[in-house]
């Protein structure tokens, strides 16, 4: 579990923001903050790529399966003819070495591997992990000691083992990306999403509005969809958020290790897997894939952090959305819903140890200065923040 | 009965730059003087050669060493009753003397074999070698802690299926006869007009009784050949090998001991070996390797630099790889589909999937481009260069498959060039055009080789390759497509099941014959004919490059071994 998905474990957690009114304030937090601005353009992007990538190599004229012989020099190992591995009008990011696949069509079709992939398996994460942690939190002590036992296993269990493991029993006719993006999600993130939910179904259990229906005799399948749901979108978006990076990775790693998609279905790491020993002799047959790979996990988890810090009540004040807009923004928006001083307590003290690898690296060294409310009502906050600035 | 050949086996399990002939295994070579350098005076003698492997030279007892003509680094050491031909090319698949006079000499149905040895042959310490020491060197390799080499001995001897070694049964084996210090008399249970090349493996090596340590022997082995054992550690990781003054030149027509010192040093990665190789420096410009080939990728890179490129020896090791096809597999118990599959291949793009026109040659014969196996060309359904899938269309039509054929190809998920995702994809897009369409089944590597070698569980269509234990049309085809030797429990190599009488007659016939030239056109026809049958479909034969140390002269690389044979490299 990387430190940013362990950072986002306690991130949003005063989620007393109405969903509707949040909404519009989400959008306006994400905007103020530029790289995540950028970011999302990029995803959003890579998702037109992977959703045309029909239409854009039918618009180069290639596919990504067909084989080119006469533009491979078979003397010579299979290396690409022509500069730049043979990057020209008819191939534009030139041809695979050994076997003259279109390299532009391999990208773009890789990218719906690995982003669907990656989406498919944050989805299951996420709905298994609120599933598990909503039923952990609302259940009798002893479905939240099964429950939570079950999700510490599966927290302790090497996701790349496992794997491995997993796909190499699984008969070879179930379809292949389905199989890898449920591997990926059932193995890992649900677990530590699980865990998230539970913290926080705990914490809004006992605020008067849950206790209120709850007493009122609706059921706990209504309280939990009714009331507890809307109550975790925020911290759940922002796990998800994180997530998703770490399945490209993930999904990147296992085509790497020749237990991913299968060929001949193009995907980054099988790409990469190939194309390590072409170093030398065709780098970019390296450099494309690595590159896309690279970008999309960092636009992805710049985006991700973004969305953290937008839906982190505590983080408003460290947005440079300018003092007097955001003391407005705050006094339209925020409502102060203090939570159980004690999850509050427990979970500032977290935060505030885990480094964030963003902007709010400073800020969050900061200890909060009143740790029993909620932090964007304190000024100093905001004060602190433009003297450093 | 069970031949496989440790080196097909060992190939399979290669890594990325087609380790091949691990270890022992190695083989040894005749040349091919890459250098190109003409000109050159008398070798030089003395100096150090280092030997960069990826596999280490384990279990150094001649008793357990499974070798191709004794091997490259082992054939320093142990001599053996019969040798490869050290020389380039064809000439190099030859069996000649090496401790005996002359190959063997054969009774009228080859089944008793004679062999006298040189005068003045004598071990390390000076002591003569005798025809018994050979006879103790064959008996120890059947002790079962002493196990490892070929399986022939021990189902080609009288009466020695059930032998246990001398240690435990110190009779010996009446099947060999020393009538006198310098004789020795092998009685078989069948013909075996390949004698000879058998003879060449390390078992043929002669033991000194006493000197025998049993498991301990191959720390420090008695030496017969021009260098001795001084070091060997982590078993055969690290083994230094250093001049045996006992060793007379006038008794030894092929091993040219050049060097003073030859330095073995394994367990390296193929690509660091390839590297430092390339990169010449110190130490490692005098530095051949014996098991590691250029991949695609590092030949492109040497092929673009002149100096790299006067480096390179190219060999033929006679290898073969194919489709297999399991006939009692629907739809390929069809021999129509069988054909339209063999039609439809795309060999050109399954060249370049094994790494192109310089790393493989396209195979239509199952028997290997070489002399030697007796290979006769031919082409029964011929695919052209890039496949003719008009022609396998209308066969599948016949056949009953008017809107074309779904199948599953399965194959290894190794990298290794041979039966791995990338020859299996360019398979695929071939037989597209045809209307097949072919699913890939991939396996892992062991999971893979236990499937396609257990009569039970074999697919029915998948990618093999093949490998002889020495360069004869026998050992290649008769493990294949010998009835007789289905293996029902066990690994079994005959994939096609085939069980034909007439071909079984043959491989009988052949092997009774002593003149090796003669069989081997016989193998040839016979290839031909079970070719036709379409139980298999050659794709390619590899062609191995490798890089030598800028110092090193004097390359031989044989059609035997396909490799540089160290005993005859100098090192500036």
């Amino acid at each position: 579990m990387s430190e940013a998905l362990v950072a986002v474990e306690t991130a949003g957690t005063d989620t007393s923001v109405p969903a509707v009114s949040g909404a519009r304030q989400f959008w306006r937090r994400l905007r103020a903050q530029r790289a995540a601005l950028v970011a999302a353009v990029v995803v959003a992007l890579l998702v037109l790529v992977a959703l045309a990538a029909p239409l854009l190599t039918a618009l180069e004229g290639q596919d990504p399966t067909t084989y080119h012989p006469s533009l491979i020099d078979s003397a010579r190992g299979g290396v690409p003819i022509g500069s730049l591995g043979g990057i020209g009008a008819d191939h534009w990011l030139g041809v695979e070495p050994q076997t003259g696949r279109d390299m532009f069509a391999r990208l773009v079709y890789g990218a719906r591997v690995s982003l669907g992939v990656s989406l498919g398996a944050t989805l299951a994460q996420v709905v298994i992990g609120v599933a598990m942690g909503v039923a952990a939190g609302l259940g009798n002590r002893w479905v939240d000691l099964v429950l939570s036992r079950i999700t510490d296993i599966f927290i302790s269990m090497p996701l790349m083992i496992m794997s491995l493991a997993l796909l190499a029993i699984v008969p070879s006719g179930f379809p292949r990306p389905v199989l890898v993006a449920l591997i990926i999600s059932l193995v890992s993130g649900w677990s530590t999403t699980a865990k998230m939910v539970r913290a926080q179904t705990l914490a809004l259990k006992n605020l008067d509005y849950v206790s209120a229906s709850r007493l009122s005799g609706w059921s706990t399948w209504r309280t939990a969809v009714r009331e507890l749901l809307p109550g975790l979108a925020a911290p759940v978006i922002t796990y998800a958020a994180l997530l998703v990076p770490a399945n490209i990775s993930a999904e990147a790693a296992l085509s790497f290790l020749g237990v991913g998609v299968k060929p001949p279905t193009p995907s980054w790491g099988q790409m990469l897997t190939s194309a390590d020993v072409w170093y030398q002799a065709a780098p970019q047959y390296l450099l494309l894939p690595a590159l896309a790979l690279f970008l999309t996990v960092f636009a992805m988890t710049v985006l991700g952090d973004g969305v953290r810090v937008a839906l982190d009540p505590r983080a408003a004040s460290r947005l440079r959305i300018g003092t007097g807009r955001k003391r407005e923004a705050r006094a339209g928006t925020a409502v102060p819903k203090p939570g159980p001083a004690a999850t509050e307590a427990t979970q500032d003290a977290t935060q505030d140890v885990v480094p964030d690898a963003t902007q709010d690296a400073t800020q969050d060294l900061v200890p909060d200065a009143v740790p029993d409310t909620a932090s964007d009502a304190v000024p100093g906050a905001a004060s602190k923040k433009e003297e450093r600035a | 009965m069970r031949q496989p050949s440790v080196i097909a086996r060992r190939v399979a399990a290669a890594s990325v730059s087609l380790v091949v002939a691990a270890g022992a295994a190695a083989c040894g070579p005749e040349d091919s003087d890459a250098k190109g350098s003409g000109g050159d005076s008398a070798p030089h003698k003395g100096g150090t050669l280092t030997v960069l492997n990826s596999e280490p030279q384990t279990d150094f007892d001649p008793a357990r060493l499974y070798t191709s003509g004794g091997g490259n680094v082992p054939s320093l050491v142990f001599r053996t009753l019969t040798t490869r031909n050290r020389e380039n090319g064809a000439a190099g698949a030859e069996v000649v003397p090496d401790l005996a006079t002359d190959t063997g000499r054969a009774n009228k149905d080859a089944t008793v074999w004679t062999y006298t040895l040189k005068k003045g042959l004598t071990y390390e310490d000076g002591t003569p070698i005798t025809s018994a020491d050979v006879k103790y060197g064959i008996e120890r390799s059947f002790a079962p802690e002493l196990s490892g080499g070929a399986p022939y001995l021990r189902d080609w001897l009288v009466g020695a299926a059930d032998y246990q070694g001398p240690y435990k049964d110190k009779k010996g084996l009446s099947a060999i006869e020393t009538p006198d210090a310098r004789t020795i008399v092998f009685h078989l249970n069948k013909p075996e007009g390949e004698f000879p090349y058998l003879a060449t493996q390390t078992q043929f090596t002669p033991v000194p009784k006493s000197k025998d340590t049993g498991t301990k022997y191959e720390s420090h082995p008695i030496s017969s050949g021009p260098y001795k054992v001084v070091k060997n550690e982590n078993d055969g990781e690290h083994v230094v090998l250093e001049r045996n003054t006992h060793w007379s030149p006038a008794t030894d027509a092929e091993r040219k001991a050049y060097p003073d010192t030859i330095d073995v040093r394994s367990g390296l990665d193929s690509s660091v070996i390839n590297q430092r190789l390339s990169a010449s420096q110190g130490a490692d410009a005098a530095a051949v390797t014996t098991d590691t080939n250029l991949g695609p990728a590092e030949l492109a890179k040497v092929t673009g630099d002149k100096e790299l490129a006067a480096r390179v020896g190219t060999g033929r090791f006679g290898y073969t790889n194919y489709i297999a096809f399991n006939p009692t597999v629907k739809p390929f118990d069809n021999p129509k589909v069988r054909q339209a599959i063999s039609y439809a291949i795309d060999r050109s793009s399954v060249v370049n999937a094994a790494g192109g026109s310089a790393l493989a040659e396209p195979a239509t014969t199952f028997l290997p481009n070489q002399k030697s196996f007796g290979y006769t060309p031919y082409d029964p359904f011929p695919a052209g260069k890039s496949g003719n899938p008009a022609k396998a269309e209308e066969l599948l039509k016949q056949a009953g498959f008017k809107n074309g054929l779904t199948i599953t190809l399965t194959h290894s998920n190794d990298k290794n060039f041979e039966t791995s995702p990338e020859i299996a994809t360019a398979l695929q897009d071939a037989l597209k055009k045809a209307g097949i369409t072919v699913k890939l089944q991939g396996l892992e590597d062991n999971d893979y080789r236990d499937k396609i070698h257990s009569v039970k569980t074999e697919p029915g269509f998948f990618l093999a390759h093949w490998g002889a234990d020495w360069p004869s049309g026998g050992p290649f085809l008769a493990p294949i497509f010998d009835g007789r030797q289905i293996v029902k429990d066990g690994a079994n190599f005959n994939t096609g099941l085939l069980n034909d009488k007439s071909v079984n007659g043959e491989i009988d016939a052949i092997n009774k014959l002593t003149d090796l030239d003669a069989a081997a056109k016989r193998w040839g026809a016979l290839d031909q004919k079970i070719g036709e049958k379409a139980l298999v479909v050659p794709l390619f034969h590899p062609v191995y490059k490798r890089l030598v140390g800028s110092d090193v002269k004097n390359v031989v690389i044989s059609d035997w071994t396909g490799v540089l044979d160290i005993s005859q490299v100098s090192v500036k």
